[in-house]
């Protein structure tokens, strides 16, 4: 090992540290002069926000902090909400469990990757939460984690957003049926055994529950006469799904699939939906905001398969207009990187007021992930999620300089360096430039025995 | 080696079987072989015996008899019709134990899936769950497989089922003693979870085998509770026997431990949180990463059985200047300190006091006592990296009473070598296994050494070019691999060598180097004396330039 080589390692690994050692930090932080973009509350010139212990205590001119905070002068930038994705695969090592047409029993929370660089490049593009979902293989998928970006943890849990109520995937359309109908020939083979795959499901919960139902009953007696039900925790997460506790996002396309759902839901008295992708939501835009707790979609994307051709750019302006609680997504961890152009796409198609375009990726995704409590907008009282740019977020010359979560910076592009990695793995080639994160998408991990033609 | 906390010990009432009975027999029978033994009794003499990790006497002698250790000790009387081993120049160890081995254990045969097989709802042996699958019923004694891992020292060897999915069966102990015997130790000694899956069928990912274990949990303690209450009260219905939720309410009443094949870091944490969830014993196997871990390790009753087998350097061949990109040195440093981790981990547990065991599940056998050797140059102490092979894996599978150190009353499961276990000259002289004695002192002799290394440098008109040279003897026949500095750059480029004469006093071989527009043919030639080599490096067609090398003392310390 020659001697630039050590210099060179000796660097990287203090830097490392320095990377590392952002999570022991207090979350204390003081940016001054910012123009701050608060989405819930308009635009604030030269402001200041004052963040203790990872929540905003402050907004106002002026403000001062003890000697130990830290302190950005952010003259001239703006600062935003750190930006919230409601439809992800990010930080995963699996996705789809695609042997069953319902699988609600799986957690996403079970195969969080910590080490998965995409984190990094998130927050470089100022994206702090990330929804990290099922995939849309099965009609009833797993159950999704939301994610905060706190990267540089190795503990999954770290990143998991404790606050988050529990949402579980649904996926209507050609993918299922593809997987489970033409691939194995179970139902659903068509839209309509979409459905009936969700009624039976719904159906065989009331029937567990009232069995479990009975058994606590049972149980309490002196004398036992019967024998105890047996545990299911796939359809017990359907009976949670029944009684409100779980939201549902769920992977659509077509207007008469959403439709479908909405009724089947009120058919059951399920409120807590939320819908994604939904090219075709401009349709049933009203029924979408009456019924529902809004629509998560991609600003221009549609066309790689049949049930996605019937699109517009304008459907997030047109949903929007029609009171939908409306979020654009990415879907994929390179989209992920520039959601703020992907929102500002909808000024361009639609019109949409700055406010209207960054509540898609800010508190409208809060909204339907059930964190508006917590993040989506610039408000005393909320976590310290915050992105600051060079320029106005929704210009095309913008680019985040800083991100926080709770209070703590994760990403700083003046020191950003070349290999952010928290771990190497050993088994790829030994060398970093060849390695790339892999790309995956909503049916990843659907074995080629599952299915034959593989498909987004 | 003092640790912090105990060790789990698994309950076993499960059989022990009486390999004095089986010799019994086994000297009823003919003996076309030869294999009869004279006697069945022994004694090593005038030895150095290293009893258990951390004590050493010279000059003791060991008696055993009828496969069991019966006195150790200075001078002792030795017994009329105990035949000697002569001791002298040997040290003796007790027999190494080796938890996750697989050989000779068959594959289970599965029933066929039937013709209407709907893969959401497969019965539960098509989907990798069968821990009423007994891996001592699957295990067929192979001697010839067998003596490999005997040859090295193991004398006791946890076996683990084949199957490919989540619970594929329990595991069960077992001694490499004599072929003829039933050599099994403990039945159903624990039982074997992986991550993996049969795949096709549910459950698929790890996703839905941790969902699938809290079904399986929640329902062993529904199923002893259906048993419980039916006990009591006849009119609720009988209890369908499950053989599933049968295997596993031992798991669950905590008498036998889950062996949770868990290598990564993710998965240590994943069978951590599932302990968290459900409580059981829990030993993690084939831990290879996760230093990170120790101290939350450390807080929890855990057993930890270390992978011996180590990754390879696969920095030999860099790249070409083109391809390397920004701040290439420093990635490639990363990447080689990643490397070097987990030669340092079974030390870092050590230091943090945690007890471990070793496990070969990944091994390649020719790797052992380097392996054992580089762990130690990173910091593991002799006494530890003993204790895994030794007193650590029998306490966690529960039979440190009967192994793991050499003492009146245990097997006498012995290893006998001609230095240290830890030098590189130590060899494996002779084992003793259950009693027998296994010589392979003839090995040795005819192994010579398998392994050479040498550095060379050529003056050439552009400079100094340097590499190595690395020789292995495969059945008696020298290969060997010429590394270069790449023409295309700075990177280092590894060639097969053709045409190979190694002798004691010379050496020959030619090898291809390819430039950006050419291949070149390269022939080295020349005389070898002790450690010293000069020649002549000829390249066709072009020009011919000196070569001088050095053979390395320790070819195996090269990872440092």
């Amino acid at each position: 090992m020659n001697k630039k080589r050590l210099l060179l390692a000796g660097l990287l690994i203090w830097l490392s540290a320095q990377v590392y050692a952002q999570e022991n930090h207090s979350g204390d932080l003081l940016i001054k002069n910012a123009q701050v973009i608060t989405i819930t509350n308009g635009s604030l010139e030269n402001t200041d926000v004052l963040v203790k212990k990872g929540i905003i205590t402050e907004i106002g001119t002026n403000l001062k902090a003890s000697k130990n905070t830290k302190t950005v002068d952010a003259s001239g930038q703006y600062l935003m909400p750190g930006i919230i994705d409601a439809h992800s695969h990010l930080a995963l090592e699996v996705i789809n469990e695609a042997s069953s047409p319902i699988t609600a029993e799986v957690q996403m929370r079970d195969v969080i990757d910590p080490f998965d660089i995409s984190i990094y490049r998130a927050l470089a593009g100022g994206t702090t939460i990330s929804h990290a979902m099922h995939g849309s293989a099965n009609v009833i998928g797993g159950q999704n984690v939301t994610l905060k970006h706190r990267y540089g943890t190795r503990d999954p849990n770290r990143l998991i957003m404790e606050e988050a109520p529990r949402t579980i995937k649904f996926a209507l359309g050609e993918n299922p049926t593809r997987v489970h109908g033409i691939g194995k020939n179970l139902q659903p083979r068509s839209r309509m055994g979409v459905e009936a795959v969700i009624r039976n499901g719904f159906e065989e919960a009331l029937q567990y529950k009232a069995a479990w139902g009975k058994w606590n009953l049972e149980k309490q007696k002196k004398e036992i006469n019967t024998a105890p039900p047996k545990y299911s925790s796939r359809l017990q997460t359907l009976v949670d799904i029944l009684e409100g506790k779980i939201i549902i996002h769920c992977h659509s396309y077509r207007a008469d699939e959403i439709y479908m759902l909405i009724q089947v839901c009120k058919e059951y008295g399920v409120d807590k939906i939320v819908f994604s992708h939904v090219n075709e939501g401009f349709k049933v835009a009203p029924e979408l905001a009456k019924y529902t707790m809004g629509a998560s979609v991609f600003s221009d994307w549609w066309a790689y398969k049949f049930e996605v051709y019937y699109s517009t750019a304008y459907n997030a302006a047109i949903l929007t207009k029609n009171g939908v609680v409306t979020s654009i997504n990415s879907d994929s961890d390179e989209l992920i990187r520039h959601l703020y152009h992907e929102a500002a796409k909808t000024q361009r198609y639609g019109g949409l007021t700055d406010n209207e375009a960054l509540a898609l990726i800010t508190i409208n995704p809060a909204k339907q992930l059930g964190i508006d409590k917590y993040v989506g907008s610039i408000e005393v009282g909320k976590q310290a999620d915050l992105v600051l740019f060079d320029n106005h977020p929704l210009s095309i010359y913008a680019i985040p300089q800083m991100t926080w979560v709770d209070g703590i910076k994760y990403f700083d592009r003046k020191s950003d360096q070349a290999d952010q990695r928290i771990k190497i793995n050993l088994k790829r080639s030994p060398d970093p430039f060849r390695l790339s994160t892999g790309s995956h998408d909503c049916m990843q991990d659907v074995d080629m025995s599952f299915t034959e033609n593989y498909h987004n | 080696m003092k640790s912090k906390k105990q060790l789990i010990l698994p309950y076993y009432t499960v059989f022990l079987v009486c390999t004095l009975l089986i010799i019994g027999q086994a000297q009823a029978q003919s003996d076309n072989n030869g294999d009869r033994r004279i006697t069945t009794s022994y004694y090593i003499s005038n030895a150095t015996v290293i009893p258990e990790p951390g004590k050493i006497h010279s000059h003791y002698d060991i008696i055993f008899k009828d496969g069991t250790i019966s006195e150790i000790g200075k001078n002792l009387a030795i017994p009329k019709d105990a035949k000697e081993i002569k001791g002298e120049s040997l040290f003796v160890y007790p027999g190494f134990i080796d938890l996750g081995n697989k050989s000779s254990v068959e594959v289970p045969v599965l029933p066929e899936r039937p013709k209407d097989f709907d893969t959401s709802k497969p019965a539960p042996e098509l989907a990798g769950i069968h821990p009423h699958f007994s891996t001592a019923k699957l295990y067929q004694f192979n001697e010839k497989i067998e003596e490999e891992w005997r040859k090295i020292g193991f004398t006791i060897a946890q076996k683990i089922p084949e199957g490919k999915g989540m619970l594929p069966g329990s595991t069960t102990l077992v001694v490499l003693g004599h072929e003829d015997n039933n050599n099994l130790l403990i039945d159903n000694q624990s039982q074997f979870f992986q991550f993996n899956t049969v795949g096709g069928v549910y459950p698929h990912t790890k996703l839905a085998v941790m969902a699938k274990w809290r079904d399986l949990f929640q329902n062993t303690l529904l199923y002893r509770e259906h048993i419980a209450n039916y006990a009591k009260n006849k009119r609720i219905g009988r209890v369908k026997i499950d053989p599933v939720l049968n295997a596993l309410i031992p798991v669950t009443q905590n008498q036998v431990p889950l062996l949770v094949a868990s290598k990564s870091e993710l998965d240590i944490r994943r069978a951590l949180k599932m302990q968290e969830e459900n409580s059981f014993k829990l030993i993690l196997l084939g831990v290879n990463e996760g230093a990170e871990l120790i101290p939350v390790l450390n807080s929890k009753e855990v057993g930890i059985v270390l992978n011996l087998a180590l990754p390879e350097d696969k920095f030999s061949d860099s790249l070409e200047n083109d391809e390397q990109g920004k701040d290439y040195d420093a990635r490639i440093e990363r990447a080689r300190k990643a490397f070097l981790e987990p030669l340092s981990l079974a030390s870092k547990y050590e230091k943090a006091g945690i007890p471990f065991a070793f496990t070969s599940m990944d091994l390649e056998k020719k790797d052992f006592f380097s392996n054992l050797r580089l762990m130690v140059d990173n910091g593991l102490s002799k006494d530890a990296a003993l204790a895994a092979l030794t007193t650590n894996p029998a306490k966690l599978v529960g039979i440190e009473d009967i192994s793991g150190s050499i003492s009146p009353g245990k097997m006498a499961n012995m290893v006998l070598m001609t230095d240290s276990l830890f030098s590189k000259e130590g060899k494996v002289s002779m084992v003793v296994s259950d009693g027998y004695l296994f010589d392979y002192a003839d090995d040795i002799s005819s192994e010579k050494l398998g392994t050479q290394v040498w550095t060379y440098a050529a003056e050439t008109p552009v400079g100094q070019s340097k590499g190595t040279w690395e020789f292995i003897k495969k059945d008696d026949k020298w290969e060997g691999t010429v590394s270069y500095d790449s023409p295309k750059g700075t990177g280092t480029k590894k060639a097969k060598m053709e045409n190979l004469e190694l002798a004691d006093d010379s050496l020959s071989f030619s090898f291809m180097v390819e430039t950006n527009d050419t291949v070149l043919d390269v022939t080295v030639t020349g005389d070898i004396n002790k450690n010293k080599f000069e020649g002549s490096m000829d390249i066709k067609g072009y020009n011919q330039f000196t070569v001088q090398a050095t053979k390395k003392e320790k070819p195996n310390k090269d990872h440092e």
